[in-house]
């Protein structure tokens, strides 16, 4: 009797069927509304950390979207953004990167010269280290030794002055674990975003 | 006092202290541990609770005779599912900072156990006026508690509270009251505190 199954199953479930149809046509609604305003928000973010580290610029275009080899056989995106200045000129490139940090992934935008030769500084997209330890990775304080810092091979010290501009990063106390996993993301990212990028302009 | 206000009152009551969900009841236990860092995200996410437990009871109370028992959880779960997503885009649309900072636990919500209890105990079983009253009071109790944990939490490891500072200069920030550490031995403290007001009435 497989009409008298099929009337049986919708007495018990028109409620149901009916409601997940109105809730789901809500919820289409109020995502159509308010997807402007989300995207919207998304590249403000991007774009006010990356005015912050290459202030010359006026705007930035999405010059490339490359891959990153990570450790381990990971990989992970990037975009690549040209900062352009007011004149048209290139001023710097800037990208997001990401790797293993202490407690989870830190997710960085970096922004280096036209030259691809010293870096104009990098700040934290989202990063969930330590309070108090780890986390100072986002101060600028500690950020401020990478603004002029060559574009490759930096190394982690644990000691020596924190204002002297050069390839040595010195470490947070307390903190190697989440120091050293900045400078590797940075070191990972910039060399292979090097390579790619000459290649791509060559 | 006639009948409906004397219900009216009880749920305010219940809500805000009897059946206080935090504290009394221990339900929710997982935002409460997580977001009561400091107070802002913490009152971001108790009036997300409250929107999203006034707006289920609405639902569930107008269709409470309806409902057929061995569904009536699928229902919850859908209603509160759909309100939980719509609060989350509106923070992701508004407030996308806090909505950062707040992560996975606005959609966390949808498994917060102290909406389901209101709808099966208070909303599925009365009218709209008592459910809506529940709603508030449950969702005030909520995030009273939230912000009690959050402001204790937020002053011995910053020494501010909603990031203004109220401690002297003297003092030293506690760092580990950030982290989970911090909220568990603050809700330890704060439930053996509110034992031990109820037990002397």
């Amino acid at each position: 009797m497989p009409l008298k199954k099929v009337k049986y199953f919708i007495e018990q479930s028109w409620l149901l069927i009916i409601s997940a149809l109105f809730f789901g046509l809500l919820i289409a609604a109020v995502n159509a509304s308010l997807a402007p305003q989300i995207e919207r928000n998304k590249i403000n973010k991007l774009d006010n950390l990356m005015k912050k580290l290459l202030p010359q610029a006026e705007k930035f275009k999405v010059a490339a979207e490359l891959q990153i080899d990570l450790a381990k056989g990971k990989k992970t995106k990037s975009t690549i953004y040209k900062a352009i200045s007011k004149n048209g000129e290139c001023v710097g490139w800037s990208f997001n990167c990401s790797g293993a940090g202490f407690a989870d992934k830190i997710e960085l935008v970096v922004a280096v010269d036209k030259n691809f030769e010293k870096m104009a500084g990098f700040d934290c997209l989202s990063s969930n280290e330590t309070p108090g330890f780890g986390d100072k990775i986002k101060e600028a304080k500690w950020r401020k030794q990478f603004d002029g810092a060559p574009a490759e091979n930096l190394t982690l010290a644990k000691t020596g002055n924190i204002e002297k501009i050069d390839s040595e990063i010195i470490a947070i106390s307390g903190a190697t674990v989440s120091s050293d996993a900045v400078v590797n993301i940075l070191n990972n990212a910039m060399s292979q975003i090097k390579k790619q990028m000459t290649k791509i302009q060559n | 006092m006639s009948n409906t206000q004397y219900a009216i009152r009880n749920t305010i009551v219940g809500g805000l202290w009897k059946e206080n969900p935090v504290f009394r009841l221990l339900l929710g236990m997982c935002p409460t541990l997580a977001v009561t860092a400091a107070v802002k995200p913490a009152l971001t996410m108790g009036l997300c609770v409250v929107f999203v437990l006034v707006c289920s009871n609405i639902v569930v109370s107008l269709m409470r005779n309806l409902l057929k028992p061995h569904l009536r959880i699928l229902m919850f779960t859908l209603t509160i599912a759909t309100f939980v997503t719509i609060a989350d885009l509106l923070l992701k649309a508004f407030q996308p900072e806090m909505s950062a900072k707040l992560g996975p636990y606005i959609p966390l919500i949808i498994v917060n156990c102290i909406i389901i209890c209101r709808a099966e105990s208070c909303a599925s079983k009365n009218g709209l006026v008592i459910s809506i009253v529940d709603g508030l009071a449950m969702g005030a109790g909520f995030t009273v508690a939230l912000c009690v944990l959050a402001a204790i939490r937020e002053i011995l490891a910053t020494g501010a509270v909603m990031e203004i500072n109220v401690m002297p200069q003297s003092f030293i920030p506690w760092a580990a009251m950030s982290m989970p550490v911090g909220a568990f031995i603050t809700l330890g403290l704060v439930l053996g505190l509110i034992n031990k007001i109820s037990t002397k009435k």
